[in-house]
């Protein structure tokens, strides 16, 4: 098996990311659509790690996307926690007092 | 035992973020140390202001050193990267100050707020000294993730913590964006040190530069975002208008300068060779700069909030400062660090006294600013210079730093851009004079008494606006001072 379906199931996940970003209404939905988005560069990273160069930067790029993501992903709940609190609603549409 | 020994030698060229990061955690240990309700904490903010001005210290002692590559060319140590990260610590510094007096952050939240700054200020010094795309991404990364928080700082306000909200997704999705380029990037050269790159270019196929152009775009992203240039910006007016004003200032000086010195060590590793991708990098960036002067200058026009006004004046500022990014030389590296210079100050201050006034009213709009040289002469005259300086008005340092980035770009022979660039002062020159004007020859609403200011908060007002004045007369000092004489060297 080639890299090839690396390389598609890679970006099938990025477009899921986008779509989900771009469609979905609800905020933890859209969390989720961020973390689509980084695996797949993760995943990306290791496959082009094992079938192009076999130097180790790649493993080591893809442990710290998964690190920086999950304290993303905990600074990103804490702060749709307190939006729920405040606005009782994790709605995006819902965040509507800054507007020009 | 060689690598524990390049490792330990490797650290002592990097001992002032060894400094902010022990400033960082002693505030957390002292946080703790104090009873929920003591909300003075007198010993906490002097650690942290005593610890900034400590790494201020030994980044100025790391001034001459030779440019370095440590941590197998993880990092780079040269006068350019220092400079950025002098600046940082200054902006940084400043905009705790503001936070100390402000009622805008709690009082029991004073101490995080030391830690998020001094967090977003490592973040910044790791991307201005950032050589691979693996260190670029994590000092985008911690700048951001401590920015959230920051911007969601008045947790009991809706549009603080809306502006929080949006930062965080604006923020995860570019990165997120960021991150899939570099890992084409990675696939098709192979390698994620920056120095490397232009020489693998050379050798690749159509098809394989083909592919190289959107993932480096994708790249541009990331970058874009942070300094909020202008397919990126839409999260900037709004995150600055919900964020408390000491988080504005912080978010206006420090995260750009950041971004500006990550974009030019990017682009002057990419440009050791001329062929496609190297010229539609260029043509983005020179798109993007021309953009991002007028979309800031024309947006800013219609504000009602001062602090939105000057958030798009500092896109429009980022604008110009991008124009040195293509000068692509040494020179332009020195109008940059020039520029920086007198871009902190000047937005400093205009916060700083925006700050006073939001405090005593609630809000920022541009009334507030009724006839303000009745009520408080001292403030008005700062808050004036520091509009005719942001306008570039000569013998002001704004104009300086403009005619340097300008000089450059023309010696360049960019000339379209430098009409651009002169036709958008003449454009921001309204706004900034429309605030001047309601100061000067507005009548005040009411004869209501200002606050009173702090004799340091005065100092520090004072100092900055003498610091306008002087520098925009006898200039050539600091701009020798701004020179990045070891020029950005790469490990190849």
């Amino acid at each position: 098996m080639g890299i090839i379906p690396y390389i598609v199931v890679s970006s099938i996940l990025f477009i899921c990311g986008i779509i989900v970003m771009i469609a979905r209404k609800n905020i933890i939905a859209i969390l989720l659509g961020i973390e689509l988005v980084l695996n797949a560069a993760a995943l990306n990273f290791v496959a082009f790690t094992k079938f192009n160069n076999m130097n180790i930067d790649g493993h080591v790029f893809a442990l710290f996307i998964i690190l920086v993501a999950a304290a993303e992903a905990a600074v990103g709940l804490a702060i749709v926690i307190r939006f729920f609190q405040v606005r009782e609603s994790i709605h995006i549409d819902s965040a509507t007092q800054l507007q020009s | 035992m060689e690598l524990s020994l390049n490792y330990l030698y490797s650290i002592t060229f990097y001992i002032p973020e060894c400094i902010a990061v022990l400033v960082m955690a002693g505030i957390l240990f002292l946080e703790i140390a104090y009873k929920k309700h003591d909300s003075k904490r007198i010993l906490l903010k002097v650690f942290t202001i005593v610890g900034l001005i400590v790494t201020f210290g030994a980044l100025v002692f790391n001034l001459d050193l030779p440019s370095k590559n440590i941590f197998y060319d993880a990092i780079v140590i040269d006068r350019f990267s220092v400079l950025v990260k002098i600046i940082a610590v200054i902006a940084a510094l400043i905009s705790y100050w503001y936070g100390l007096s402000s009622r805008d952050i709690y009082d029991s939240l004073k101490s995080e707020f030391g830690i998020l700054i001094v967090g977003g200020l490592i973040g910044t010094m790791l991307l201005a000294s950032a050589n691979n795309m693996l260190t670029l991404y994590l000092g985008i990364e911690m700048l951001s993730i401590l920015s959230y928080p920051l911007a969601a700082m008045k947790r009991l306000d809706e549009k603080s913590v809306e502006a929080g909200l949006k930062y965080a997704l604006y923020g995860g999705l570019s990165a997120g964006i960021m991150l899939f380029g570099m890992s084409l990037i990675f696939g098709i050269l192979g390698t994620i040190q920056f120095g490397e790159i232009a020489g693998r270019i050379t050798t690749l196929d159509v098809t394989q530069k083909a592919i190289l152009v959107p993932a480096f775009l994708f790249f541009f992203v990331g970058l874009g975002y942070k300094i909020s240039c202008v397919p990126f910006h839409m999260w900037t007016p709004d995150v600055y208008e919900g964020s408390p004003i000491p988080v504005t200032a912080f978010f206006s000086v420090v995260p750009k300068i950041g971004g500006i010195a990550a974009l030019v060590r990017v682009t002057s590793a990419f440009f050791v060779n001329e062929n496609l991708i190297q010229y539609s990098w260029v043509a983005v960036l020179t798109l993007v700069a021309a953009l991002t002067m007028t979309v800031g200058n024309v947006s800013a026009l219609g504000q009602r909030s001062v602090k939105r006004m000057l958030a798009y004046s500092s896109i429009a500022q980022i604008g110009n400062i991008l124009l040195g990014v293509l000068v692509l030389d040494s020179i332009g590296q020195q109008a940059i660090i020039f520029y920086f210079f007198g871009y902190m100050i000047m937005t400093l201050l205009a916060f700083g006294i925006t700050a006073v006034l939001s405090d005593q009213y609630g809000n920022d709009y541009f009334d507030r600013f009724n006839g303000l040289i009745y009520r408080n002469p001292f403030m008005a005259i700062c808050l004036i210079i520091a509009m005719l300086s942001l306008a570039g008005m000569p013998p002001l340092i704004g104009f300086v730093a403009k005619f340097n980035i300008i000089a450059a770009i023309v010696k360049k022979g960019l000339f379209g851009l430098a009409i651009i660039a002169v036709l958008n002062s003449v454009i921001s020159l309204y706004y900034y004079m429309r605030l001047a004007r309601l100061v000067v020859f507005k009548m005040p609403d009411s004869t209501e008494k200002l606050f009173r200011l702090s004799i340091g908060r005065q100092a520090l007002f004072v100092s900055m606006a003498l610091f306008i004045l002087i520098v925009g007369i006898f200039w050539e000092d600091l701009y020798k001072f701004s020179d990045v004489t070891n020029q950005i060297k790469l490990a190849h």
